[in-house]
Parts: structure tokens; C-alpha cells; sequence
């Protein structure tokens, strides 16, 4: 059994130790995932609203019976 | 057919200098990190490879040992590439060497059982001595425990290296005779080829088997102690 043989564990150990810990870490750390597709619809823009919500809803003069 | 069985598992060298620095270090460079939107085939792969083994591999575990996460991924990534790439005919397998399974097993076993000591004491205290024990059979017991729990790393190692070294040598002997038997029967040849190619093929699963076992056990051990 040539692995037996203590003379060359130093050195397999120690690139192990290397490839193991510092090298597949860092490139598995380093790895960037896509993120999940989110719909995003385009047409959505922001209007800004010149009337406030809360009192508008009741007051429609357009819609009175004409006099 | 005079070599030595074992020729192909001497860690190589090139003029005394150690070869087996770049063999280990080669899987590594297998694994690309680019920084790119969308990537190609071969990241692509190992990307879904790498989130489905995290699937796996974390749904046991709380979240503190899911602090081990890029740990136990890197492990079998490495573990399984080196195997892989050692079916490579006339390649050196790293994984053969106890040496390094060694050195894998022993700290990340230490690392899983210091954590329990120093968080959970009680409770991996508690693992020398299965409850309802004969209070005579408990000194003995506690013996065979703490010898089992210190085991469990060389277990871990050995596993790993014979079942890589038997199936390297299974397929050199077996090679070896389809190569005697040509000349003597073509069609025992062919059966002996026909079996050959089987083995290969057993060989190529257990290369990711053992991978996985490696691992799983590691995150077992890291189960026990969180």
C-alpha cells in the first residue's frame, strides 16, 4: 500500500488543506446566482395625482343633472 | 502485466518535485466564477447543481449548522471531481490517498464535535451513554461510545479511500485479463469486456456515491452537534 507511506502526506495534506478551504471557497462564494424573474410591467408610470383621494370620490360636478 | 498493483496510486513526482500539488488543485479550476448576467452551459449546470445539493443537503439542518453550508458544497464539489476526473485513464486519483481523506475528515469531524461541546455540553455528553443502561454495564459502555465517536473520523477516511482504491484496482485486474484473454478465447474476452464496461460504469456512480456519503455523513456528524 504505497498510501502507507508517510514521507508524501505533508505535502498532499497541505494542497488539500489549499483547494479545499481557500480555492473551491472562494469560487463558490463568488458564484452569482440569477435572481427569480419578477414581472416588471413597463407601462406603469407614475402620475401624480393633482386631487386628493378622500374628497374627490364624493364631489363629481360632471356627473350633476344638468340645469 | 509484472508492475505492481499499487503503481498507480504512488503519489507522482516529476524530478523530486510533487506533481500531486497540481493534481489536487486541478478540480478546482473546473469551477469558473464569472461575473457575467447570463453564463454559459457548463456554469449554468454547476450553478443548478450547486442549489440543489444546498436543497438537500440544508433541509435538516437548524440555523446554525446552516452556517456550514458553503463548507459541506465545496466538500462534495471536490470530492466528487477529483473521483471523476481519477477514471481518467492513466490519471492519479487524489482521493485514493488516506493521507488526504484524512485530512478532510478529521477536521471538519473535530470542527462538528467541538461546536456540540461548546453550545450543546449536556446534550453530546449525553451521547456516551444510551438511556436504560444496567447501571453495571455503564462503565463499559461509556468506554465503547467515546472509542465509537473517535472512530468515527478514521471510518469516514478509510471509507472513502477503499472504495476508490478497490474500484481502481477491480478495473485494472479486470483490464489486465481482458488483455490476456484475447489471445486465448475471443469470446470469453468479450464477456470479460462486456463486464469491464459494467464496472465502469458502477465505478462512475460510485465516484459521486461516495462523494455524497462523505458529505452526508459530515453533515450528520454537524446535525448531532447543533
Amino acid at each position: 500500500m504505497p498510501q502507507l507511506d508517510t514521507t508524501t502526506w505533508f505535502i498532499t495534506i497541505l494542497s488539500m488543506l489549499i483547494t479545499l478551504f481557500i480555492l473551491f471557497q472562494t469560487k463558490l462564494l463568488n458564484y452569482t446566482y440569477p435572481l427569480n424573474a419578477l414581472p416588471i410591467s413597463p407601462n406603469v408610470t407614475n402620475h401624480l395625482t393633482p386631487w386628493k383621494m378622500k374628497w374627490t370620490k364624493t364631489y363629481l360636478p360632471l356627473s350633476l343633472p344638468l340645469q | 502485466m509484472n508492475e505492481n498493483l499499487f503503481t498507480s496510486f504512488i503519489t507522482p513526482t516529476m524530478m523530486g518535485l510533487p506533481i500531486v500539488i497540481l493534481v489536487i488543485v486541478f478540480p478546482a479550476m473546473l469551477y469558473p466564477s464569472p461575473n457575467r448576467l447570463i453564463n454559459n452551459r457548463l456554469i449554468s449546470i454547476q450553478q443548478w447543481l450547486v442549489q440543489l445539493i444546498l436543497k438537500q443537503m440544508l433541509l435538516i439542518h437548524n440555523s446554525k449548522g446552516r452556517t456550514w453550508a458553503l463548507m459541506l458544497i465545496s466538500l462534495i464539489l471536490f470530492i466528487g471531481s477529483t473521483n471523476l476526473l481519477g477514471l481518467v485513464p492513466y490519471t492519479f486519483t487524489p482521493t485514493t490517498q488516506l493521507s488526504m481523506n484524512l485530512g478532510m475528515a478529521i477536521p471538519l469531524w473535530a470542527g462538528a464535535v467541538i461546536t456540540g461541546f461548546r453550545h450543546k455540553a449536556k446534550a453530546s455528553l449525553a451521547h456516551f451513554l444510551p438511556q436504560g443502561t444496567p447501571i453495571t454495564l455503564i462503565p463499559m459502555l461509556v468506554v465503547i461510545e467515546t472509542i465509537s465517536l473517535f472512530i468515527q473520523p478514521m471510518a469516514l477516511a478509510i471509507r472513502l479511500t477503499a472504495n476508490i482504491t478497490a474500484g481502481h484496482l477491480l478495473m485494472h485486474l479486470i483490464g489486465g485479463a481482458v488483455l490476456a484473454l484475447t489471445s486465448i478465447s475471443p469470446a470469453a474476452a468479450t464477456i470479460t469486456f462486456i463486464i469491464l464496461l459494467l464496472l465502469t460504469i458502477l465505478e462512475f456512480a460510485v465516484a459521486l456515491i461516495q462523494a455524497y456519503v462523505f458529505t452526508l455523513l459530515v453533515s450528520l456528524y454537524l446535525h448531532d452537534n447543533t
